[in-house]
């Protein structure tokens, strides 16, 4: 890095040179600051697509199981993938604003904590009447349940960031989640998986192109 | 179009880069120094040089403060540095339409 502070002061040659600085440098700031929005999305459409598909192939509908794993397994490969996408999403968190300071490093440590927060409640309120439920509905609620806040976590999170993709994601989980809890056991599972899970790799994909074209949320 | 001249204060290779990339933070976040030095490329001496000029002329604000015990420096681009770099850049941008327009028709 041999910069000579007299080079520094130089103009740039003409206004195109100056543009095209602008415009690299700019780019170059993005690139550096923002992290993929796929780090975001990705895990826990993962985690989804295969928990739920997993679900879905031991505790078919009505009843039938597809695939004769241990009845344990699903749920806990759910359950450990969803918490190893909390780790990713913290760990994300922390690399894109560990560096930067002000509002937006204040909405993201809010929001993350809105998650933790509503998540720990919801698992109580749920381990402590999931005993009492029929052994058929406790799958259904528990998702329909998880799913319905994550939902409405992310239709919050596009009125913070004002991003209408974020938005629309929320809104995406939601009417996913109602038509699951409709369709009932097993069926449920399957258009979690599919919908739910596929939906947010589709939707970490097209935030992830549309942002490295440079333009911002908003 | 205006021929007022381009804003001597940001019309230097290295500060119009510095302004460039803090213009991408959103109003009201500050950046750590090393960060912006990372992004820059600069080395830590020249880009508080340019820095402190941008400050002089009120376009960037400079907060000293701390982490637990370590100290930070954040720098932020001020309302004032926003709208100077957007008016360059809306400057710069109209001395090239002229030929670009004649091309078109």
């Amino acid at each position: 890095m041999s910069e000579s502070f007299v080079d520094n002061e130089q103009p740039p040659g003409d206004p195109a040179e100056a543009l095209r600085m602008i415009e690299e440098q700019r780019a170059a700031a993005v690139r550096q600051i923002y992290v993929d929005d796929r780090w975001w999305f990705w895990p826990w459409g993962f985690a989804w697509s295969v928990g739920f598909g997993l679900i879905f192939l031991r505790f078919g509908p009505g009843g039938q199981v597809f695939v004769d794993l241990p009845d344990w397994l699903p749920t806990a490969v759910l359950v450990a993938l969803i918490l190893a996408a909390g780790v990713i999403s913290g760990l994300t968190g922390a690399r894109a604003y560990g560096h930067i300071a002000g509002e937006s490093a204040k909405r993201g440590a809010y929001y993350g904590w809105a998650w933790m927060i509503t998540f720990t409640a919801m698992t109580v309120i749920l381990v402590r009447i999931s005993d009492r439920l029929p052994a058929d509905l406790q799958i259904v609620v528990w998702s329909a349940t998880m799913v319905g806040l994550t939902g409405a976590l992310h239709l919050a999170g596009g009125a913070i960031w004002l991003n209408r993709q974020l938005f629309l994601l929320g809104a995406w989980i939601s009417v996913v989640n109602v038509a699951g809890v409709l369709a009932g056991p097993g069926w449920q599972a399957l258009i979690m998986c599919v919908a739910g899970g596929g939906g947010m790799l589709v939707f970490g994909l097209v935030a992830s192109r549309w942002h490295r074209r440079g333009r911002r949320h908003d | 179009m205006t021929d007022t001249p381009l804003d001597p204060v940001i019309h230097a290779q290295a500060r119009l880069r510095v302004v460039a990339a803090l213009s991408t933070l959103g109003s009201g976040d500050q950046i750590a120094f090393p960060r912006l030095q990372e992004i820059l490329g600069m080395t830590a001496g020249n880009l508080s040089v340019h820095l402190r000029k941008l400050e002089d002329a009120g376009y960037v604000e400079i907060t000293k403060t701390h982490r637990g015990r370590t100290p930070v420096t954040l720098v932020a681009l001020t309302h004032r540095g926003r709208a100077a770099f957007e008016q360059y850049t809306a400057s710069v941008r109209a001395l090239l339409q002229p030929p670009d327009i004649k091309e078109k028709t």
